[in-house]
């Protein structure tokens, strides 16, 4: 007791976790779609995931730009003669424009059936849409005075929550497709499986951490920050979406896996803003 | 620092012939009469719920004898500063000579990396709406009084301190009062383990003062519920 802080606001607010939500998915709709030329299982979410990607594309662009305080400024990102290549931000945002040409001339040639110029751009697109989730993980990473952000396995966290949301995006469009959604099973199982495991040991080193990763970790574990995090986040979106998996498997329901991918989409949600606000707490009292 | 152990490109502290400006902060000077963030205030029309300069204690000792250690903050001014690294448009740079971390209000877009940046809560955004300057909606923060430092002048807080708790100079002038001072007491930086190189050092503060309190495993309820009141008033 008989402490005088001053109140610091966080640095980043909720709606820069939902545009985490929204990106992660568009990638992995775009990995989805470029794999539909790998395996033919995917093919019928070709043109649905391309789609869904650059729409969401549109979405998360907005709310990036809404969420800057001179959202008109959003250009001097994109100008070469401001721009810092040691931000993660100036290299996201040139990823994120590069992205969208990608995807238009990717739509453009499913459009006019061009097969062969289609492969190349769904790889290509596919590329660049890797880029989004490891650039946000990047984002977080580079800031080695928060605990739970300062590690580099964090854009490995955001590259496989892309795929397991995007894949369970992918399984709730492909319907009763059996072929398609007996690969997608594979996919939401092995990206969850990895969430958990990376979530795990980040949550073991924080915990071993000095004296504001210690903190970090009780205010990740408990009261809402806790619920959201450990609740909704590992148990109800990774845990469980895992072991419905495995039974899914098991025993061909359908039923199962549609439960899976939403429970994936809640938890990839909630892992998102804990993983964005909750280490940011802590700051508020310095 | 010699030339041989330098680690980052960026850094200008003994540096030869360039001026590298540090603040010296006397902890067993300051009476916490916050004239110093008042002078602040003064100077720049520093908004209401932010400062560029503020001054919080910690009640330290056991009944009677209690006292409170004040610990006056700014912003470092770190030789190898996050915010710099961290800007995608270099809203934030380093002045070389003298080593100020400066922000240009017409460049910066707000996307708050430097705020995340920083380990010091040093930056604050500025309100969407202010009286007497067009200044808006951009991070803000302490520029050592730049203005008055290239006038010859001492930045203003050091200017009204009573105590002469608060000591400015060029660190890499061997002959300046922070030279002196940092050469001849036990000093402390703030979060030194961040590695940013911070040149505001304090002496008589200690490791209890200067890290996390104890106090954040269990906020007390008040706190909360004034924070929530500040959050509500300031709507952030």
């Amino acid at each position: 007791m008989g402490e005088y802080v001053w109140f610091h606001d966080v640095s980043w607010h909720a709606s820069y976790a939902i545009y985490f939500f929204v990106i992660g998915i568009l990638a992995g709709l775009s990995f989805m779609s470029y794999g539909s030329w790998i395996t033919p299982a995917l093919r019928p979410l070709r043109e649905k995931a391309a789609y869904g990607s650059l729409a969401l594309m549109a979405v998360g662009g907005l709310l990036l730009i809404a969420d800057l305080s001179q959202p008109l400024r959003f250009l001097n990102v994109l100008n070469p003669a401001y721009l810092s290549f040691t931000s993660p931000l100036a290299w996201g945002s040139l990823n994120i424009a590069a992205f969208g040409v990608a995807s238009v001339l990717y739509i453009m040639a499913l459009r006019k059936g061009d097969e062969v110029r289609g492969k190349q751009l769904a790889f290509v697109t596919a590329l660049l849409a890797l880029g989004l989730p490891i650039y946000t993980g990047y984002d977080l990473s580079v800031h080695q005075s928060r605990p739970m952000w300062n590690t580099p396995i964090m854009p490995v966290l955001f590259v496989a929550l892309a795929t397991a949301s995007g894949s369970a995006v992918g399984s709730l469009m492909a319907g009763a497709n059996e072929a398609t959604q007996r690969v997608l099973r594979e996919y939401m199982l092995w990206s969850t499986g990895a969430v958990g495991v990376i979530l795990v040991s980040i949550l073991g080193t924080t915990n071993y951490g000095g004296a504001a990763s210690e903190l970090t970790f009780v205010i990740m574990t408990t009261g809402t920050m806790g619920l959201i995090f450990i609740g909704f986040g590992l148990l109800a979106g990774t845990a469980a979406p895992v072991a419905l998996l495995l039974v899914a498997h098991w025993r061909e329901q359908q039923s199962g896996l549609m439960l899976a991918s939403v429970l994936i989409l809640v938890g990839s949600a909630a892992l998102r803003y804990a993983l964005l606000m909750g280490p940011q707490q802590l700051q508020t009292l310095y | 620092m010699s030339e041989e152990l330098r680690l980052s490109p960026i850094e200008t502290r003994g540096v030869a012939g360039k001026r590298r400006f540090a603040m010296v902060v006397d902890t067993r000077r300051c009476i916490g009469c916050m004239a110093c963030q008042v002078a602040c205030k003064a100077e720049y029309d520093t908004p209401l719920g932010v400062n560029r300069t503020w001054v919080p204690y910690k009640v330290v000792g056991k009944y009677p004898t209690v006292r409170r250690q004040f610990l006056p903050r700014l912003c470092n001014h770190c030789d190898d500063a996050p915010c710099v690294r961290n800007c995608p448009v270099e809203a934030t740079f380093k002045v070389e000579d003298g080593g100020f971390i400066l922000q240009r209000y017409e460049r910066c877009i707000g996307c708050r990396s430097c705020m995340a940046a920083c380990p010091y809560n040093a930056r604050f955004m500025l309100p969407s709406h202010r009286t007497y300057t067009p200044i808006t909606n951009v991070v803000d923060k302490c520029t050592f009084c730049f203005h008055r430092v290239t006038q010859n002048l001492v930045p203003a807080c050091v200017q009204t301190c009573i105590g002469r708790s608060r000591v400015f100079g060029d660190i890499n002038d061997p002959n300046s009062e922070v030279s002196y001072l940092v050469a001849t007491n036990p000093t402390q930086v703030l979060r030194p383990e961040e590695g940013t190189k911070p040149h505001v050092f304090y002496i008589g503060a200690d490791r209890n003062a200067t890290e996390f309190g104890r106090d954040a495993y269990h906020p007390p309820e008040v706190m909360e519920q004034e924070r929530s009141a500040f959050k509500r008033n300031f709507k952030i």
